[in-house]
């Protein structure tokens, strides 16, 4: 029970309650809040010393919320 | 004596710790995109002394390359008309 594990777990719990219920339900809210979830994930990585799945999860991530954000214009454009 | 020395190797982490407890409640509490970015970007500033901490310092690297792009592609839809 290191300190990374145990706010790897806040951050994973919180983020998860906050992308399920956002203040204003908007999917911009949401988007942001899953981040919050993506970071604790790390930290959790990180307090069992995996540096290989850490590599692609950083580099991975940053792609999902690019994806996201192309389908949100999409969703814009359309209407 | 051994007390103090204890309270001093911990401080960076309990600083850390509350710069990234502080970062997810205000992300959460916010309501506009920009704020939620900018209280966004405490967090992440809490999680990166772990990182390097830990001695993962090419992980540190790549996370701090790839990490400010993801805040980069939400900014692109943040500006535009009512979020």
């Amino acid at each position: 029970m290191n300190p990374e594990f145990i706010l790897g777990a806040f951050l994973l719990l919180a983020g998860t309650v906050a992308a399920a219920f956002p203040r204003p339900r908007t999917y911009l809210n949401r988007l942001i809040n899953l981040e919050i979830s993506s970071w604790g994930l790390l930290l959790l990585m990180l307090s069992y010393n995996e540096a290989l799945a850490l590599l692609t999860f950083g580099g991975v991530s940053a792609l999902t919320v690019y994806i996201f954000v192309r389908v949100l214009q999409k969703k814009e454009a359309a209407g | 004596m051994q007390e103090g020395s204890i309270a001093v190797n911990e401080m960076v982490t309990v600083s850390c710790g509350a710069l990234i407890v502080i970062g997810t409640i205000l992300t959460i509490k916010e309501s506009d995109p920009f704020r939620k970015l900018i209280s966004l970007g405490i967090m992440i500033g809490g999680v990166m002394p772990f990182i390097v901490d830990r001695g993962l310092l090419d992980v540190a690297i790549a996370v701090a390359l790839i990490a400010p792009l993801s805040t980069l592609f939400t900014l692109m839809i943040c500006g535009r008309g009512e979020p």
